[in-house]
Order: C-alpha cells, then sequence, then structure tokens
C-alpha cells in the first residue's frame, strides 16, 4: 500500500495536497454557526449535479414537450418527483445558504484585505448562481417561465447599445421558444456550471493562500507556538471536516423534511404558476420573480422610470463587488464596530423587506416602503466609505475568544 | 394577497374589464372541509368519473396509479373509473371528448384537471364549484361568482340544486347540502391527489427518511463532540 | 494553543472515535444508498414508455391462411391466422422427426404457449419474427414444396438459411439454435383483439 502511494504521490500531489487544504491547514478555532454555511454550499452543488444529471435524462428542450416532459418526470417516471424536488428545493436551499454565507462575510469582515479577491470570486460565483437560477427556471416552461423568460430578456433590451441585439442573442428568435430553450440548456449544465465550479475552485484555494477569517475579525497567524502552528488555530481535519458532518447531517434533515413535507413550501420555492403550461396567449396574474431574486426586483420597481430603474438594479447587484475598498476601518469584525453593525443589521433587513415586497403585486400601497428599504440598503453602501472613517471602535482582542 | 391573485388572473384571462360583482359582493373563500386521505381521494375518484370525466381530463394521471397509490383494486378501477371507451390500463385518464368538439360545443375547450389545484387552490376550486348561479343572459344559463362569464355549465345542479343570482333557491337539489358539499369536497381532494400524486408515497416513507437523517446527525454530533474534547481540555 | 494527542486522553477515547466513525460512516452509507437507489430506478422505462410497450392488434381484417406482421416495441411480430391444413403440418413435422426441440423444453414461449401450435388458441399464431440465430428477420413461406420439396410451410431466414415450421420451430441442420421467440400477450377471439404486452423474460430473441 505505501509504495502504491509511493508511487502515486511521486507523480500525483496527493498527500501534498490533503495536508496542505485539510490536515496541516489551520482554521480559527472559534467558528460558529454561520460557517457551516460554506461546506454545505459544496455539498449542495454537488447534489444539484447529480439530481440535474437525472432530471436530463429526461427532460426534452423544446417548446412542444418541455413542459410535458418534465410532467413526465413527476408523474411517469420512477422517483422523479423526488429527484425535481431535490433539484428545485436545493436551489432555495442554495440560495438561504448563500445569502447567509455572504452575511457572515460582512458581518465579520472577512471580504476585508487581505480576503479581497475570495469576496470578489465568491460574489462573482452568487451572480453566476442567479444566472444559472434564471436559465434553470426557464426550461420547465411553464407559463411562469415563459413570462420570466419574457421579462428578463426584455430588461436585457433597455441596455445602451448592445441590447436590442443581445436580446435576439439570448432568446435565438422574436421570443421564447424552443431555440431559447436549448440554448438555456447549454449555459445551464454545461457553460455557466462549469465556470461555477471552477470559481469555487478559486475561492477555495484564494482562501486558503491567506487563511481562513474568524469571528474576532484577527489574524491567527499573529501568535504561533514554538512548532510554528498558529495557537489559535486547529487542523482542517479532523475537527472541521467532523464539525461540519455534523452540520451535514442537521441540514439534509431539513432539506429532506422540505422534500417530503413542504415541496412547494406553499409556492415560495415552487410558484403555482409553474403548474400551468407556457402560454404566449395568457400573461401571468403577477410577474414576480422567486423570493432569491426578488429584493433586486423590488429595487427596479422602486424607481418610476424605466432606464434608471434598471441602472438602480445592476447597480445594486454590482455594487457589493466594491465592499472590500468601501470599507475603511482598520477593524474587521462588527463585533468591535457597533455603528458597522448596526448599519448592516438594517441593510439586512432592508434586503429581507425588498425581498418579501418584491413578492406581493404592484400595488401603490407598498410603494413608500419599497423606497425606503432601497434606500436604507443602497445608502450602506454609499455611506460606508465615510462612516467607516469616523465610527468608534471597542478595543480588539489579541487572541480570539469564544 | 392570494386573493387578488385570484381576481388579477380571472380578469386577465377573461378579458373583461371592471365587473360590478367585485365590489359589491366580496367572495367569501370556503374552506373545503375533508380529511385528506385514500378514502375520501377514491370517493372524489369515483364522483370525477362519473360526473367530470365526460368533459375533463386529468392526463398525467394513469389508471394504474389509482391501485399503486390509492390502492384500489384493478376491478375497482376498471369498473368504476375507466370509461368504456377501450382505455388501457396504463394509459392516461384522458376524457373521451374531442377537444375541437368540445371548443365547439362550449365556447372553449374544458381545461385538462392535472395540475389545478396546485395551481389554483383547493380552496378556490370548492368555492367555485359551489357558486354558479342561474343567469339567462348566459348561452349556458350558468354563472359564477368567483369565475364570472364562466363557459361551463353546473352540471352539479340536479344535486346541488339551483340558486338565482341573490342566491335564492329556485330548484332544491336532490341531495341535502351537507351531502352535497362532501361530494364536491371529495372531488377536491381527488383533484389535490392529482396534482400531487407523490403525497401518499411522501407521507409513508418520510419518517423513515427522516429518522435515518436523525441518528446520523446524533452520531455524527458524538463523533464531533469526541474529537472537540480535545480542545475543552485545553482550555481547562 | 497545543492540541492534546489522543495518547494523552487513553485508549478509551480512541476506541470510542473508532467506533463512533464507523457508526457514522455505517449509516452514511445506509443514506448514500437511500439516495443512489431512487436515482438508479429512475432511469428504468417510464410509465409513458411502459404505456406505449404494448400493442393491440385487430385481427378481424386477418382471413385463414393470412398473416400480418407488426411493429412491437422496435420488433417485427407476426400473427398468423392457421388454415386447419396448417396446423396439420405440425403433426407431420413432428412425426418426420426433423425438429431440434419439438417438445418447446426450451422456455422460447410463457407457459401458456408450451405446446405444438406455441399460442394461445390453436388457430392464432403469435410470435417474435426475428430469427434466432443472427437476428435476421425470416421469410414468412406458408406453401408446401417453396423452399425445398420436402417442405411443408414455415420460416426461411435469407441470411444463414435457418428453417423453422408454421410454429416457428427450428428446424434440423439450421443454423439457429433455438425456437423463434414467442413474446407475453393476451387474445381473444371474442374481440377479435390481440394485445402483445411484453417480452417473456426467459426467452432468447437472437
Amino acid at each position: 500500500m505505501s509504495r502504491f502511494s509511493a508511487w502515486v504521490n511521486k507523480r500525483l500531489p496527493v498527500d501534498e495536497t490533503i495536508r496542505e487544504h485539510m490536515t496541516e491547514y489551520f482554521a480559527p478555532r472559534n467558528f460558529n454557526i454561520l460557517y457551516y454555511a460554506g461546506s454545505l454550499l459544496l455539498l449542495m452543488i454537488v447534489l444539484q449535479l447529480i439530481s440535474g444529471f437525472f432530471l436530463m435524462a429526461h427532460y426534452v428542450p423544446t417548446s412542444q414537450d418541455a413542459f410535458a416532459s418534465v410532467q413526465g418526470i413527476m408523474y411517469d417516471t420512477k422517483w422523479g418527483w423526488l429527484i425535481r424536488y431535490m433539484h428545485v428545493d436545493g436551489v432555495s436551499l442554495i440560495f438561504i445558504l448563500l445569502y447567509t454565507h455572504m452575511f457572515r462575510g460582512l458581518l465579520y469582515g472577512s471580504h476585508r484585505a487581505p480576503r479581497e479577491l475570495v469576496w470578489v470570486i465568491g460574489y462573482v460565483i452568487y451572480l453566476l448562481m442567479m444566472a444559472e437560477a434564471f436559465v434553470g427556471y426557464v426550461l420547465p416552461f411553464g407559463n411562469l417561465s415563459y413570462w420570466a423568460g419574457e421579462v428578463i430578456t426584455s430588461i436585457m433590451h433597455a441596455l445602451p447599445v448592445v441590447g436590442p441585439s443581445l436580446t435576439t442573442l439570448t432568446r435565438g428568435g422574436p421570443g421564447i421558444g424552443s431555440a431559447t430553450l436549448q440554448r438555456f440548456l447549454a449555459l445551464h449544465v454545461v457553460l455557466f456550471f462549469l465556470i461555477i465550479l471552477a470559481a469555487i475552485a478559486l475561492h477555495i484555494v484564494a482562501l486558503h493562500r491567506v487563511g481562513s477569517n474568524n469571528p474576532d475579525g484577527i489574524d491567527i497567524k499573529k501568535h504561533k507556538g514554538p512548532d510554528g502552528k498558529p495557537l489559535d488555530g486547529v487542523p482542517f481535519h479532523p475537527y472541521y471536516t467532523v464539525k461540519d458532518l455534523f452540520g451535514v447531517g442537521v441540514w439534509l434533515t431539513i432539506f429532506v423534511s422540505v422534500i417530503f413535507y413542504a415541496p412547494t413550501m406553499h409556492g415560495v420555492f415552487m410558484e403555482r404558476t409553474t403548474f400551468l403550461a407556457a402560454n404566449p396567449m395568457v400573461s401571468l396574474p403577477d410577474v414576480t420573480p422567486p423570493w432569491y431574486l426578488s429584493p433586486y426586483y423590488a429595487m427596479l420597481r422602486a424607481v418610476p422610470n424605466k432606464y434608471y430603474g434598471i441602472a438602480i438594479m445592476i447597480t445594486s447587484v454590482l455594487l457589493p463587488l466594491l465592499l472590500p475598498w468601501l470599507d475603511r476601518n482598520p477593524v474587521r469584525s462588527s463585533r468591535y464596530r457597533p455603528v458597522y453593525r448596526i448599519m448592516l443589521i438594517v441593510a439586512g433587513i432592508s434586503f429581507i423587506i425588498l425581498a418579501w415586497i418584491g413578492q406581493e403585486p404592484p400595488l401603490p400601497k407598498y410603494f413608500l416602503i419599497e423606497r425606503v428599504a432601497t434606500a436604507l440598503y443602497l445608502g450602506f453602501y454609499l455611506l460606508l466609505p465615510f462612516v467607516s472613517m469616523i465610527e468608534p471602535t471597542r478595543p480588539v482582542p489579541e487572541r480570539v475568544t469564544g | 394577497m392570494s386573493t387578488y391573485r385570484y381576481l388579477c388572473f380571472l380578469l386577465v384571462s377573461m378579458l373583461i374589464p371592471g365587473i360590478a360583482w367585485g365590489a359589491e359582493n366580496t367572495v367569501h373563500w370556503m374552506t373545503p372541509h375533508y380529511t385528506f386521505n385514500r378514502t375520501t381521494v377514491i370517493a372524489g375518484a369515483r364522483y370525477f368519473a362519473d360526473h367530470c370525466m365526460a368533459c375533463h381530463s386529468v392526463s398525467s394521471l394513469r389508471y394504474e396509479y389509482l391501485r399503486a397509490d390509492l390502492g384500489m383494486t384493478k376491478k375497482e378501477v376498471e369498473e368504476d373509473i375507466m370509461l368504456p371507451n377501450g382505455a388501457a390500463w396504463k394509459g392516461q385518464i384522458v376524457s373521451p371528448m374531442p377537444p375541437d368538439m368540445a371548443a365547439k360545443w362550449l365556447g372553449k375547450p374544458p381545461p385538462n384537471l392535472s395540475h389545478m389545484d396546485r395551481y389554483l387552490g383547493s380552496k378556490f376550486i370548492y368555492t367555485y364549484l359551489l357558486s354558479f348561479y342561474w343567469d339567462p343572459a348566459r348561452p349556458s344559463g350558468w354563472n359564477n361568482y368567483v369565475f364570472p362569464m364562466v363557459a361551463m355549465p353546473n352540471i352539479l345542479a340536479p344535486w346541488g340544486g339551483t340558486v338565482g343570482p341573490k342566491g335564492q333557491v329556485i330548484f332544491p337539489g336532490r341531495l341535502s347540502p351537507a351531502e352535497y358539499h362532501k361530494n364536491v369536497a371529495d372531488v377536491v381532494a381527488f383533484l389535490r391527489y392529482a396534482s400531487d400524486p407523490s403525497y401518499f408515497t411522501r407521507m409513508a416513507i418520510g419518517p423513515y427518511v427522516i429518522g435515518i437523517m436523525v441518528l446520523f446527525t446524533i452520531l455524527a454530533y458524538f463523533l464531533k463532540a469526541a474529537y472537540w474534547i480535545d480542545l475543552k481540555k485545553k482550555r481547562k | 494553543m497545543t492540541i492534546v494527542t489522543d495518547s494523552e486522553h487513553g485508549h478509551k477515547n480512541i476506541t470510542r472515535r473508532r467506533f463512533l466513525a464507523a457508526a457514522t460512516s455505517a449509516v452514511g452509507a445506509v443514506v448514500a444508498g437511500m439516495v443512489a437507489v431512487p436515482l438508479v430506478d429512475s432511469l428504468e422505462p417510464t410509465a409513458a414508455a411502459e404505456a406505449a410497450s404494448s400493442t393491440t392488434v385487430d385481427l378481424t381484417p386477418i382471413e385463414p391462411g393470412m398473416q400480418v406482421t407488426v411493429p412491437w416495441q422496435k420488433k417485427p411480430v407476426i400473427i398468423i391466422n392457421r388454415t386447419p391444413e396448417m396446423l396439420a403440418t405440425l403433426k407431420e413435422t413432428m412425426q418426420k422427426g426433423i425438429l431440434k426441440d419439438p417438445l418447446c423444453k426450451v422456455p422460447q414461449q410463457p407457459p401458456y404457449c408450451t405446446n405444438m401450435y406455441r399460442s394461445r388458441v390453436p388457430e392464432w399464431y403469435v410470435g417474435i419474427r426475428i430469427c434466432n440465430h443472427l437476428c435476421c428477420i425470416p421469410h414468412y413461406r406458408p406453401k408446401k414444396g417453396s423452399v425445398a420439396p420436402w417442405w411443408l410451410g414455415g420460416f426461411h431466414c435469407p441470411c444463414h438459411g435457418s428453417m423453422y415450421d408454421l410454429s416457428a420451430r427450428v428446424i434440423q441442420g439450421s443454423p439457429a439454435p433455438h425456437n423463434m421467440a414467442v413474446p407475453e400477450y393476451e387474445l381473444s377471439t371474442e374481440k377479435m383483439s390481440a394485445t402483445i404486452t411484453h417480452m417473456y423474460p426467459k426467452a432468447h430473441l437472437c
């Protein structure tokens, strides 16, 4: 065995990689519950790949048969319902984890120097996930899919100069049809997905280059023992692998509970309009995006002008990329920055309110709350450069707490 | 919110701008009082086969599923549900009415009801079925509070009775209101099953799946504790 | 911080860890299996495919002595309405002793067809028209003497010359090892219809 492993290791750095990323990768010992999200995301993506493979074995990407083939999966394929619920509910659970993961990053300053690239790559993964979710959402070709496809591709139409040709290029014709489904399927399972996988690899490599942050936002490498190992660090394997295994257990229990007892989550994870075949002659009762995209949609609606609305939406989608540079306070963690913490929580709550409003019909009674929440959310980014320079901070401990 | 959505849907799909009833009679949504189990679904399937299947298909379902999911015997399905039109045991539950003919007779083809419960919800279907009233102005003679100008006539009138636009009873039905409501609730139960056929399977195996996940979680917790004890000891 | 190593805890904790690791892995394997089984199961033919897999044939237009060949699951199935003279040849071939498996002992047909007629109803032969040798489609040669002077009627394969009688029983000297396969089917002479449902699992097609 050892001779075999020596033979392999001479040619493939198996042991070295395991040492570098697992057994001798020192993670701070004070990770809290929010830190489960990262490993769970990795698990969920693998599960999406598996369930997606089996869905694609039955899916027909034509406007004639797409809806029927998906219903065939639900009714006629053995265990097809399980696989589709895994895939559809998996998306919502992935976005819950993504938002948790990103909020945790902002809460403890994990996006700050020297982890700017970890944040930027991670945010690009989030953007790609939104694109991946959107194209995936069109594939079953329910009425929701059809109109979501129409609305999003017409948003592209408003882009300056390239808009109209980009819309035609995306649709592959004058409207959403077989050509659209086929290219969306290709994007969903090949292009976007492979880029996401590559970006995840980069995200982890970039993280391991600089080491993990922790809830105190301090550098554990400052205090090393005589053996050169950080005093506040523990080897990722076995300590965090067994801990994450427990997290996996809890999370999968939640996941199967959703699949078995609330697969549509009362219309939140699977909207009721997905159960009607695409019909270009019947618009939806109200066009609302899935919950994980609806904050941006609410911001779009908050502005009473098509182009400014789209500009606000695009800004709000792209602004977080700049966060590592917008924040100028030397202290990372919000544990020692009460003002930053309040701002962050207000922005977070505004985001949740926008997610809720984005799901509601566009009634005038929501306009005020929609605009206030948009202002508060964008205000976080605009105020941060100034507030972070003058805000009071609490003393930061030398060693990790808890 | 959901009420608003339904109303919007109706307005858009029926292409009628503004209806007077919306302002005057707010629709009172009724919740069907049924226990959703195999018995009610089977009763609903029988009722559906007798009263609805002449026009409506539930084509996502197949006859054999009624045995697999609901526990009906093949003989029961063949005698009570299958229409004598050469339907195959493994075939889809399809109405014998040709769609183009149906469109000619009724104005528009009767919709396939496979996913109707998930699309409109049990409350909507139940209230809709109980909201027909006599309206001589309509070609079919029927109108509906929750679905104005509906093409479907109230085929259940002989059992449920006929009411006028103000709710006054014109002809009483053959059944008592309680019995009639029970039958309609059964149909709603059947349609709920039709749009969510994995329900009974999920309920049957769900506890075991969750059980084994909980077992895994407990073991993983103790495994984690057995390792992390190292750090606890250090802190003392 | 230095991490306390295993040895400092003594053997008790090592055993505990090993036991828990084994137990967790075992349950984890069960979970993985629980996911894998339905996933692989989903690749089985769907109910829609199975519904489309049986073929019903109307027998009324097939007059005595005539045959039709219908596609069933992408395979040709021949249905012959055999006359009393044709049925008589089946006994004759057996008496001559020229058949490889006259009593149909090899399960090339469902049990209800294990007789010299190889059918549910003697007049109606229903069988897959694929030569047991190398999957060619044999010619149907019902006329006496049409293939050889001694020919009593049957099937003759154009590829390698396998010969069968009118029950598709293989004749000695043919390269084909067994009689041609008979699928599972239902046949009603009242309704004059035959429904070919599925492949008889023990039968060897070619």
